[in-house]
């Protein structure tokens, strides 16, 4: 699904050239559920930047889903993006003055659907994520743990095959980072390959594997039994 | 997706509508000023016979002394003299050709309620109604034979015919003029050239209304004052009579070719005339004869002053003034949406899809600044227009000009917005997105 290779990540200023990856290596297979945990610094939020074509690398290869992504001008990336990637922030990342129609919408629109294919499909994914009642509320009337579940059913409504997810139970409670958290997993359970980065030692144990990294490199990798759906069994690890 | 981006950008309107509001009152200042100005020197330049303009042609002759004459200069002649206007009459050159200068005779109802007054007109050949297509509401043109044994008919305007006589016909009413019995013989219908290109010589150019109409002949014949200019390089004899022997020129003459290409052979045939009466020792300057057809005569006379065109420069330079503030503005306006550029982004827009929202937005609040700007624009035509008839006659907006002010108008905004659309597009989604 994803493959970097001896990929690196540095920042330039007129002053100084800061290395945020280096060397790095990941494979991430079809199908599989991987944590990224690391200290603050480490390059995480570089390298999640870099799968879900946010940012441009220095060096090395990154395959994405079959296609080597080098070179690429802004247009093929950013349909690439839409076509096979989701996101997940932290901070939600509802745009506040579109109902959650709306807000669900805008992935579908930049895809290119007709409107009965749009409708659809946010109808379908809002009410995976349990909010189909609630779709022409707008996201400040909402809690939070109900704006990430808006915020999963945007990334889910294009279909894509890998769902990056950068904290997402970060801003929520316990009660409501648990209930993200299973939704997630549903997700996976069905297919969707899920990338995730997390400061929560908890969260990174349920998931298929967890990738650390520190200092823009891959330091260890923590491999788990099959404590997801046994679908995912052939969702093997490589570094 | 430009439905859908027309959709954001009325949605945006409401988004900051304090900043909103400013970008459109200044983006419809700019343009109600500059369509003001445009509209004014659009109706004052236009071309009031467009489908014959080019075929209606004005002969001038300089008839001057040729004392203090240097060579090549170009004459500052107006008008043909009578001796002049007559002969070409007779040419038979052109398919059509009129004489004419403006006349105020008092007009003195048979109706003893009504009390005399004087009516501005003008005095031409029968071949005028056709040539500048006047319309009749009722009867019709003098006969030639009218024309030529200067018959006591007149054509009045419609106010006046109403004043008169009411709604009805007044054809084969008698009224005085000059204190001389005339048949009425047609009314005509409101007929207000602008600018009032036939007769432009020592008069208002826009917003004239001719009250009344007599043959030429008639009225040299009652030797009727002049309502307009004349000009005399060389002394006349005493009198009317002596006017008409003189070099002094005072009527406005007027060709229709049956094509535009008919223009030389008249042109040749003029200067062979000049030719011919320099023989008969006059036109000693020997200047070729002058033709103009009517937009070519509209600039000859100056009709649209400079006064008009540095008002409308200024007044697009206020418009570039307010773009300026605009671009300010968008900016203010689009740099708050930095995290929905960097959210659009990470869904899938590309670059350019933020380009087009961004530009479409700024073209909708240029359709909403093009409202409020034809709103005021109306405003300042109302004003201006108050001032006198001439202002009323020219400050008219028409479907040109209201199309042109919404076209000015979003163009200028998509202009405003071209900057503030590009340092939009230019946002770095991942830093925009973790700092939500």
């Amino acid at each position: 699904m994803l493959r970097m290779t001896n990929l690196s990540k540095v920042y330039r200023t007129h002053m100084i050239e800061t290395h945020a990856l280096r060397g790095f290596e990941i494979q991430v297979n079809q199908g599989e559920f991987v944590t990224v945990t690391g200290p603050s610094g480490s390059g995480k939020t570089s390298f999640l930047n870099i799968a879900g074509l946010l940012e441009e690398f220095t060096s090395g290869e990154y395959i994405l889903d079959g296609v080597n992504v080098q070179g690429m001008d802004d247009n093929a990336r950013s349909r690439l993006r839409n076509e096979k990637l989701g996101f997940i922030f932290q901070g939600f990342n509802l745009i506040p003055d579109l109902s959650l129609f709306d807000n669900v919408d805008v992935p579908l629109r930049y895809r290119g659907f007709n409107a009965r294919e749009r409708k659809e499909r946010i109808e379908d994914a809002l009410a995976k994520v349990g909010l189909a009642s609630r779709m022409k509320h707008f996201p400040a009337e909402l809690s939070g743990g109900q704006q990430q579940r808006v915020a999963i059913a945007r990334a889910l409504a294009g279909s894509p095959k890998l769902l990056l997810a950068d904290e997402p139970t970060g801003n929520l409670d316990t009660q409501m980072a648990r209930g993200v958290m299973e939704l997630l997993e549903e997700i996976n359970a069905a297919g969707t390959t899920i990338l995730m980065v997390t400061h929560d030692p908890e969260l990174a144990v349920r998931t298929h594997r967890n990738v650390h990294i520190i200092d823009g490199q891959v330091s260890d990798l923590v491999r788990k039994g099959p404590s997801l759906a046994a679908g995912h069994a052939a969702a093997a690890a490589a570094v | 997706m430009l439905g859908y981006y027309f959709h954001l950008g009325l949605r945006s309107l409401r988004r900051n509508p304090a900043l909103t509001a400013l970008m459109v009152l200044t983006l419809a200042v700019g343009v109600a000023a500059s369509v003001s100005t445009l509209t004014i020197l659009h109706m004052m330049s236009g071309d009031p016979i467009p489908h014959k303009s080019e075929r209606l042609l004005v002969p001038i002759f300089d008839v001057q002394p040729a004392e203090g004459y240097v060579p090549g200069t170009p004459s500052d002649e107006q008008q043909l003299t009578y001796i002049d206007a007559m002969n070409l009459l007779k040419s038979g050159q052109g398919t059509r050709r009129t004489a004419l200068y403006g006349i105020a005779p008092s007009v003195e109802p048979l109706r003893k309620d009504i009390g005399a007054f004087t009516a501005p007109g003008v005095a031409p050949t029968r071949d005028f109604f056709s040539m500048f297509e006047v319309p009749f509401l009722h009867g019709q043109p003098w006969s030639e034979a009218d024309d030529a044994r200067g018959a006591n008919v007149a054509i009045l305007g419609r106010k006046v015919a109403e004043k008169l006589f009411g709604a009805g016909s007044p054809v084969g009413q008698r009224i005085n003029v000059m204190g001389q019995p005339f048949t009425v013989v047609g009314v005509a219908g409101d007929w207000e050239p602008n600018p009032r290109y036939y007769k432009l010589v020592g008069s208002d150019y826009f917003g004239v209304r001719e009250e009344i109409f007599i043959p030429l002949a008639t009225a040299v014949r009652l030797e009727a004052s002049r309502n307009g200019g004349m000009s005399c390089s060389q002394r006349a004899e005493p009198g009317f009579q002596g006017i008409l022997r003189s070099e002094c020129t005072w009527l406005q003459f007027w060709f229709e070719t049956a094509s535009k290409d008919e223009r030389r052979a008249l042109k040749d045939w003029l200067d062979s005339y000049a030719a011919e009466q320099r023989k008969l020792g006059r036109m000693k300057r020997g200047s070729p004869a002058e033709l103009y057809d009517v937009m070519e005569w509209i600039e000859h006379e100056n009709v649209v002053g400079k006064d008009n065109k540095l008002s409308a420069w200024l007044a697009f330079g206020f418009l570039a003034l307010c773009l300026v503030n605009t671009v300010g503005l968008l900016l203010a306006k689009f740099s708050v949406r930095a995290s929905e550029v960097g959210i659009r982004r990470a869904l899938g827009a590309s670059r350019r899809e933020i380009f087009r929202q961004f530009l479409t937005e700024s073209a909708v609040i240029g359709l909403a600044g093009g409202l409020l700007g034809l709103l005021l624009a109306f405003g300042a035509l109302a004003l201006i227009g108050m001032q006198n008839g001439e202002a009323a006659a020219v400050a008219r907006m028409d479907l040109t000009m209201l199309a042109f002010t919404f076209l000015l108008s979003v163009l200028a905004a998509v202009l405003a917005g071209l900057f503030p659309t590009w340092r939009a597009s230019q946002v770095t989604p991942a830093i925009q997105l973790k700092s939500q």
